[in-house]
């Protein structure tokens, strides 16, 4: 019988108190990789709106609560403008809407009609807004497949009617899932005349874009540009928050599950006395018998990990049909999530098999072998 | 006569396989075990340790198997201070097979996985420890049980195991501590005969036992009473 073999054995021979452990280390990963995933989603939405513009970075207020905080006023977006090696900026005025249960954080966009080509845009079908109009929009294609709308369609926001002159497309799937109305409309609706949320500034062909940046965070140092999602949080204090509360559960979650899983282990070294006892008087190290323990816990962490990844895939899709939740929770599966699905089961049935492994590694071979 | 032995032991050349100079074992609460009890055991003998119970034999045992140390006094194992070995895994391993009154046999693998796991850490491969494992299974004829789990083999079988598993790394001495003490008179006639067979191989037996008829089977028998040797016998 290979060592390995016989270290696992004891998983198979206390088959309820396994099952039982590898249930807590399941939950406990569970947990842990459903938010990381949710929170995770989260971010990949919120980074997909500045993706929308196809731009080389975006700026937004330094440390608002939430990237539709985000207030520019029309100087600073005249002084973007004029900074040396910007191409073009586009500000945008971007604001959630639930239109209905199924779009629950439908995207609205407000730009004028000029700037749709710099922002990417292609119109598909009718033609652009007017610039000034009140009551007109366009519709992303996504969005009119799934609202069923089509040019000349009424399509009702903000508490108006506006009728969709034109469909269009962005490339991008956030994007093509919104709604684009004249700037100065949006603003009215939203009572923030000359003010945009987000700006879109596509650099000179050979101009370094760090280099704008730094120029723009250096003139301006109330605004921050944002380039890939990790620099979300330099705008986004919310996502901040979210993933530090995501990695504070984690800790909390290796905790309970050391605390559990130590628990439980102590209670089969325990059981075990007389047998741990033998082993060592037949010449076994003590090496080997907290290798003996380790491997079990691995095997459980394993097990543990791999449920707990398919149990949160379960959960993460029946949170996504809460009503509730509908079109905000979007599980986002990355390899980071099952590392720390692999490493929060690892450290909590490694923490918690510390204490039951020297102790089993420490008993006195003559009192284990009487013990009772 | 128990020096006696020790001449012999040095008469040959040899060093004692054991020797115990005045060893003292006092028990936390004051129980004295061993009174500088003093034995030497030459190499391929087969010695029987009887006496009364409490008398000291098993804790005489212990501190040969390296279980326990002594208060004072010196025990040598084949010329070795145990005092100053440092790896008394490694010692345990491989100096010294263990059998014990409860044979011990972990009840949940079988009899073959119970005389592997004591050669794990050794230099064998998987095959060999498999090999060497069922070697030492014929050799007490329990071949055919090899894959029964401890549970379904009566006493005699499961003692013939723990022996078989003793000797699974080759040691120079074997320690039995009542091997025979839960057995019927036809199992433990059986494994005086191993233990014969086990010394004839050239395996130094010290064997503890408080049944006078099995001790006179051994070549010498050694009569600890209050913690001393109170009488030396020679049997062949």
């Amino acid at each position: 019988m290979p060592y390995l073999s016989f270290a696992l054995r004891n998983l198979g021979a206390k088959k309820g108190r396994s099952i039982g452990l590898a249930a807590a280390v399941a939950f406990a990963v569970m947990t842990v990789v459903t938010l990381a995933v949710t929170s995770s989603g989260l971010e990949q939405s919120a980074a997909a709106i500045i993706s929308i513009g196809k731009a080389d970075f975006t700026v937004a207020q330094k440390g608002v609560t939430d990237l539709l905080s985000s207030s520019i006023d029309a100087n600073q977006l005249a002084r973007i403008r004029a900074t040396p090696g910007v191409q073009s900026a586009v500000g945008v005025l971007v604001e959630t809407e639930k239109i209905n249960p199924q779009n629950p954080v439908f995207i609205e966009i407000g730009i004028d009609p000029s700037q749709l080509k710099r922002f990417g845009v292609t119109v598909l079908e009718g033609h652009p807004y007017a610039p000034t109009a009140r009551n007109e929009c366009m519709v992303g294609w996504r969005a009119a497949a799934n609202l069923g709308l089509h040019v000349g369609s009424l399509f009702r926001a903000d508490g108006t009617v506006n009728t969709v002159t034109g469909i269009y497309s962005t490339g991008n799937s956030f994007g093509d899932d919104a709604a684009m109305f004249p700037l100065p409309a949006i603003q009215g609706y939203n009572r923030v005349p000359g003010i945009v949320t987000l700006v879109f500034v596509k650099v000179r062909p050979g101009t370094p874009i760090s280099r704008v940046e730094h120029s723009i965070q250096y003139h301006m140092p109330e605004l921050t540009t944002i380039r890939t999602a990790t620099q979300f949080g330099r705008a986004d204090r919310n996502l901040v928050y979210l993933k530090a509360a995501v990695t504070g559960s984690t800790i909390l979650a290796i905790i309970i599950g050391a605390v559990i899983v130590g628990n439980t282990m102590l209670l089969s070294v325990f059981e075990r006395t007389r047998e741990l006892g033998l082993l060592r008087a037949v010449g076994w190290t003590r090496r080997r018998i907290v290798g003996m323990i380790l491997i079990e816990a691995a095997a459980l962490a394993l097990i543990g990990a791999a449920v707990g990844v398919g149990l949160s895939f379960g959960i993460s899709v029946a949170l996504e049909h809460v009503p509730a939740l509908q079109g905000i929770l979007h599980a986002n599966y990355t390899p980071t999530a099952f590392w720390r699905a692999l490493y929060t089961a690892l450290g909590m049935t490694f923490i918690g098999c510390l204490y039951p492994a020297a102790r089993a590694a420490f008993l006195a071979p003559l009192r284990a072998l009487s013990y009772e | 006569m128990s020096e006696s032995f020790g001449l012999r032991a040095s008469v040959a050349g040899e060093e004692p396989a054991v020797k115990l100079d005045d060893v003292v074992k006092r028990y936390p609460g004051g129980v004295l075990a061993l009174d500088r009890l003093s034995l030497s055991v030459a190499q391929k003998e087969f010695v029987a340790i009887s006496g009364p119970s409490g008398c000291g034999k098993s804790t005489l045992l212990h501190l040969i198997a390296a279980l326990d140390h002594p208060t004072s006094g010196t025990v040598w194992v084949n010329g070795r201070d145990l005092s100053t070995v440092r790896d008394l895994s490694y010692y345990r391993r491989h100096e010294v097979g263990l059998v014990f009154q409860l044979h011990n046999l972990l009840p949940r693998i079988s009899v073959l996985a119970n005389v592997e796991i004591v050669m794990y850490g050794t230099r064998l491969s998987s095959r060999e420890r498999h090999q060497r494992a069922m070697e030492l299974l014929a050799e007490v004829d329990l071949e055919g049980r090899a894959n029964r789990l401890p549970t379904q083999l009566s006493g005699g079988e499961r003692q013939r195991v723990a022996i078989a598993r003793a000797l699974a790394n080759e040691p120079k001495i074997l320690l039995a501590d009542e091997p025979t003490g839960n057995l019927d008179a036809e199992s433990a006639q059986r494994i005086m005969e191993l233990f014969g067979r086990v010394r004839d191989t050239g395996v130094t037996v010290i064997m503890v036992t408080h049944d006078e008829v099995l001790a006179s089977m051994a070549d010498r028998t050694e009569r600890i009473e209050r913690g001393r040797i109170a009488s030396s016998t020679v049997n062949r």
